[in-house]
């Protein structure tokens, strides 16, 4: 299954995403462009599971320049790892975080949640329960990482959309249940801020 | 009736593997029985025919009359058959306290008293346990001599342990502290009997009020998660986690994966079922005994009374680090208690009945915050150093903590005079601490479970 089709299946569990379409060929751009409008995100997308950031495939357009830039680089992934094609996405801002769900061999679907970066690979500042999460279990996980008050809106920055990070951690969970052929989900990162609460990333493994 | 009351208060015990020589297990535990249990005890082995003045029986098939528990104390090999005759005589429940089984690698054993006790539907504890101890039953299959082991006097708090030996360090431990148990199961390789029915029982069980456990891993990990999250609704449960470190058995191959190893899930687990998570079997005994011995308070006010300046302040630093608040104690409280003690103590919370406290005064205090609607846990430090706290402020406290009005938990610290009251503090059931630091964190906790189960807002 491809990434679109990845990305929609969290809209049905209620999980907002960023917009996304796929560029089949380079005669589309102009298509895109005026659709999307700058800045906009462009990446690769592969079948395998590869770091795209690390091999440059993952970029800001912000103008024609780097959407030529990021073209030229993305013939040199191509000598290097199979790519099956290239995403653009609106451009998402606020703080990031990271909703994952897993299959624990002793308990079952679990699903995890924290702030995405550092926060999650140094600090592992993360929140676990175990599926199907309450309402209340989800705005526990959210209290209990460390970080929460850079949601909760530290510094005078406003609050992040907390409702709509409830039902994505209630989404993610639903999904876990649902679908006994996933194993793992890794939605990272999300993007939230004061209006909206949207996946930017998504890995599923079957 | 539930199924598992045999183990618990069986009219008859059959020991098989008693012996006459005083270093074999079969010997302790039929010692043990006859020491205080009150039902019929059934020596069997095939060589002697009377032990301890027991008529002794060459199989459990020529006992007389029936037989509610059998108590397996002989090498594993033999067990099988033994087990066998056990199912043939109509034996309810069966404790299996040898070891030689899955643990070694001898799985087909197992395999073989799984079957048999399956085809005659005996419930079995074990193999490879310690089984059973009941403080009002006085059902005790430990191996242990008393005189090494002692057993703790009788209370509301149970345990369930997986591992034989944690298990007997905290009986131990707990009757040197005057600490009351009511049941103890040591349940070894689980082999029918495991965390998950014991949990079960407990739930049921009138006579407790607190279960603590020891564990390692389950073998039902969602059931253990739905019976955990019904029971703390009923009664606080304790978990001590064995093996924290991550096992990394799965190759993680997210984030996802590598960020939910297993402890952490347990960790999860427990929080998400509302078990109190305890680091150590003192803190275990902290937790516990508050809950056990008190009633849950509606709020988080804490009142304190003290004999001594220095430690009011400890406990004032102590109260606010654990997120509990010192009470504002009302005008009339004050008026109460300013009546009976010199003009240079000082009356607010802490209340610091100066160092020539006695009973009395300690009274007139108790009485006051009791009645005090802003007050709702009262926490009592008491110096036995001074000259005019003699042994009868125990009877005062005890006679407080027995209405159960407002849940009062003790500090006192020092040398032997003070132990000694310490412990008599602790059999009339009022929890008491050294540490004034421990004294907060259980107050905590006891708050946390009052509001968990909607008693405090």
């Amino acid at each position: 299954m491809g990434y679109l089709e990845d990305l929609a299946l969290l809209e049905k569990y209620g999980i907002k995403t960023a917009r996304s379409l796929r560029v089949k060929s380079n005669k589309d751009w102009d298509k895109v462009i005026e659709e999307l409008g700058f800045p906009f995100v462009a990446k690769i997308e592969a079948k395998e599971p590869i770091h795209k950031t690390e091999l440059g495939g993952v970029r800001v357009v912000e103008n024609e320049m780097d959407l030529e830039d990021f073209l030229r680089n993305v013939e040199k992934i191509k000598n290097k790892v199979r790519i099956s094609g290239v995403i653009v996405q609106e451009m998402l801002n606020g703080v990031e975080v990271f909703i994952g769900g897993k299959r624990d061999p002793q308990f079952g679907p679990v699903v995890l949640f924290g702030l995405g970066g550092i926060f999650v690979e140094i600090m592992e500042d993360v929140s676990i329960r175990l599926a199907p999460l309450s309402k209340k279990d989800a705005e526990q996980m959210i209290k209990e990482i460390k970080g929460y008050p850079i949601l909760a809106g530290a510094r005078g920055r406003k609050p992040v959309k907390m409702s709509d990070l409830v039902s994505a951690l209630i989404g993610v969970s639903r999904l876990m249940m649902e679908h006994e052929e996933i194993k793992e989900i890794d939605i990272n990162p999300l993007f939230a801020n004061e209006k909206y609460v949207k996946a930017a990333d998504v890995r599923v493994i079957r | 009736m539930q199924d598992l009351d045999y183990f618990f208060n069986p009219k008859s015990v059959a020991v098989i593997g008693a012996s006459k020589h005083p270093h074999k297990i079969g010997h302790v535990i039929l010692w043990n029985f006859l020491r205080s249990y009150k039902g019929r005890i059934y020596p069997i082995n095939p060589s002697v025919d009377e032990i301890m003045g027991l008529k002794t029986y060459k199989t459990i098939l020529d006992v007389p009359g029936k037989v509610d528990l059998a108590v397996i104390a002989i090498p594993a090999k033999f067990v099988p058959p033994v087990l066998e005759e056990c199912g043939k005589k109509g034996v309810k429940s069966v404790i299996i306290v040898s070891g030689g089984f899955s643990e070694i690698g001898r799985s087909d054993l197992e395999g073989e008293v799984k079957r048999i006790g399956k085809k005659y539907k005996m419930r079995i504890i074990g193999p490879n346990c310690i089984g059973v101890f009941d403080a009002f039953s006085q059902v005790d299959t430990l191996f242990m001599p008393r005189y090494r082991l002692e057993r703790p006097r009788n209370g509301r708090i149970s345990f369930v342990s997986q591992s034989g030996a944690v298990g007997s360090a905290i009986l131990d431990w707990a009757a040197a502290k005057g600490f009351g148990f009511s049941k103890f199961i040591s349940y070894g390789n689980a082999v029918d009997v495991d965390e998950v029915d014991l949990l079960r029982y407990l739930e049921k069980d009138k006579t407790t009020r607190v279960i603590g456990m020891y564990i390692e891993g389950t073998r039902r990990g969602r059931e253990l998660y739905e019976t955990l999250r019904r029971i703390t609704k009923k009664k606080p449960v304790i978990a001590i986690k064995g093996g924290r470190t991550e096992s990394g058995s799965r190759a993680a191959s997210s984030h996802t994966g590598a960020l939910a190893g297993s402890a952490k899930v347990w960790e999860a687990m427990l929080k998400q079922s509302g078990v109190i998570v305890a680091g150590d079997i003192r803190q275990m005994f902290n937790y516990a005994r508050v809950l056990a011995e008190q009633p849950l308070p509606k709020g988080r006010r804490v009142g304190v009374i003290t004999n001594g300046g220095g430690f009011g302040v400890i406990a004032s630093d102590a109260i606010e680090k654990h997120g509990l608040e010192l009470a504002n104690l009302e005008k009339k409280t004050i008026a109460k208690i300013r009546k009976h003690v010199p003009e240079y103590a000082v009356v607010k919370n802490p209340v610091d009945l100066v160092g020539d406290a006695d009973a009395q005064r300690y009274e007139v205090a108790l009485d006051a915050l009791m009645d005090d609607p802003n007050v709702d846990i009262i926490l009592v430090l008491i110096l036995f150093q001074t000259a005019g706290v003699q042994s009868e402020i125990i009877d005062v406290v005890a006679n407080k903590s027995d209405l159960k009005k407002k849940p009062i938990i003790a500090f006192s610290a020092g040398g032997e005079f003070t132990t000694l009251h310490m412990r008599m503090l602790e059999k009339v059931g009022v929890p008491v601490f050294d540490s004034l630091e421990e004294a907060a964190d259980a107050i905590e906790k006891m708050y946390l479970y009052s509001l968990y189960v909607g008693n405090a807002e």
